[in-house]
């Protein structure tokens, strides 16, 4: 079973339709894992049903017990977030502003302070309208999603593939260069990186690569919109020759994106004719160095 | 000279983990002792960040010459173990335990950072 990860570093590259797309083409032989948590989307075009879900825990808050607390005020005074405050003629905190450092569970000289775990969101495993398994998660909000809800959700879509004999796991990865980025890329075999021909487009594919090469993983580049700065688009091809990046096919701007996600559909199912060649290329070029 | 091994399960027969930071296991073997100790690193899975810099302190602190795992730490894991006389040795991820041992002791692994 290969591990594929695909990645953009900046937003709105089109990384979320082309693992759609991917997925679609395959068919039955893959599990998907969105590891995308903050802002997951791929449920929009799997329509997933049937999921087995679990509660996931992370981080803690604080609690204070009014009947030990004894209106000492220094858990109020020390918080650096002004979490804690006495408004109601009871110290209490406030669940948004804490951030669960625990400096006030220490302080505390009555210890009427706990720290409970939190319940962010839940991790689910369903059957979707394509053939394969999407292992995804909803978080509550204002949880942030963490290297470990994301080596959660991968470590159970590894162990579906797995069970099910299937040959491939696609893993939609997390924005940024940060923890939950390199929870999702751990452990894979391939990267494909979706770019755009924009300032930022290279700015951020020059950093999330820094964090791939790290890893040692191989890697293939999609410059997605290459035609709206042709300048830019001859940057990533440059950056892309000199770093050994695998250039596969550059995508022109098109509607068939914006369209496709507004219709939960993939761009496979929007326009066939003008995407399936161009998904078949790309996958064929991937699967001969996996 | 002692060996760290990232690894999916305990003994010779585990699979190396390619994962650093969220690895299950790290194996320690002693060549002079010969000897073979697991460590379980699984409460690694309730650290929601910084499981690199964690896992990069637990090896600090068992003190190895050697480590060979998969893809290798990330960036604030390896600016730990930069300060350490430690030799890192990467891409050994399917391998069992014993394997990597062999290949490292012929000289077939890839030095990685």
């Amino acid at each position: 079973m290969k591990e594929i990860v695909i990645i953009s570093g900046k937003g709105g590259t089109g990384k979320t339709s082309f693992c759609a797309a991917l997925a679609q083409h395959l068919q039955d032989d893959l599990v998907v894992a969105d590891c995308d948590v903050d802002a997951a989307d791929l449920h929009l075009i799997f329509e997933p049903h049937n999921s087995l879900a679990t509660d996931f825990y992370s981080g803690v808050l604080a609690h204070i017990d009014p009947l030990r607390c004894i209106d000492c005020g220094i858990c109020a005074e020390k918080c650096r977030f002004d979490a804690i405050s006495n408004a109601s003629g009871q110290y209490t905190v406030d669940a948004v502003d804490c951030e669960g450092c625990g400096y006030c569970y220490h302080l505390c000289p009555e210890n009427a302070i706990s720290l409970k775990e939190q319940m962010v969101g839940q991790y689910m495993s369903s059957e979707t309208r394509f053939e394969c398994t999407l292992v995804h998660a909803r978080l509550r909000v204002g949880a942030d999603n963490s290297g470990k809800l994301v080596a959660k959700v991968k470590a159970i879509a590894k162990d579906t593939a797995k069970d099910q004999g299937k040959s491939y796991l696609i893993v939609d990865g997390s924005p940024g260069i940060g923890c939950p980025v390199i929870a999702s890329l751990s452990g894979a075999d391939y990267v494909i990186l979706v770019t755009e021909a924009s300032q930022s487009g290279v700015s951020d594919l020059r950093r999330i690569w820094e964090l791939v090469k790290m890893f040692q993983i191989p890697g293939a580049l999609i410059i997605n919109k290459a035609d709206i700065n042709p300048t830019v688009t001859k940057q990533l091809h440059s950056f892309a020759k000199k770093e050994k990046i695998l250039l596969l096919p550059e995508i022109s701007y098109s509607d068939d994106f914006p369209k496709a996600i507004s219709m939960g559909q993939s761009i496979l199912e929007t326009n066939p004719a003008r995407w399936q060649p161009v998904i078949s290329e790309i996958w064929k070029a991937i699967k001969e160095r996996i | 000279m002692k060996i760290a091994f990232t690894a999916t399960g305990e003994g010779w027969d585990a699979l190396i983990d390619p994962r650093f930071g969220r690895t299950d296991y790290i194996l320690i073997y002693d060549e002079e002792k010969d000897e073979l100790v697991s460590i379980d690193n699984r409460e690694i899975m309730d650290v929601a960040h910084g499981a690199g810099p964690k896992t990069a302190q637990k090896i600090h602190e068992l003190d190895p010459q050697v480590l060979i795992t998969g893809n290798g730490p990330g960036g604030n894991a390896a600016s730990i173990l930069k300060q350490m006389q430690l030799k890192i040795y990467i891409k050994a991820s399917g391998m069992s335990v014993r394997d990597a041992y062999r290949s490292f002791k012929n000289n077939k692994l890839i030095l990685g950072g």
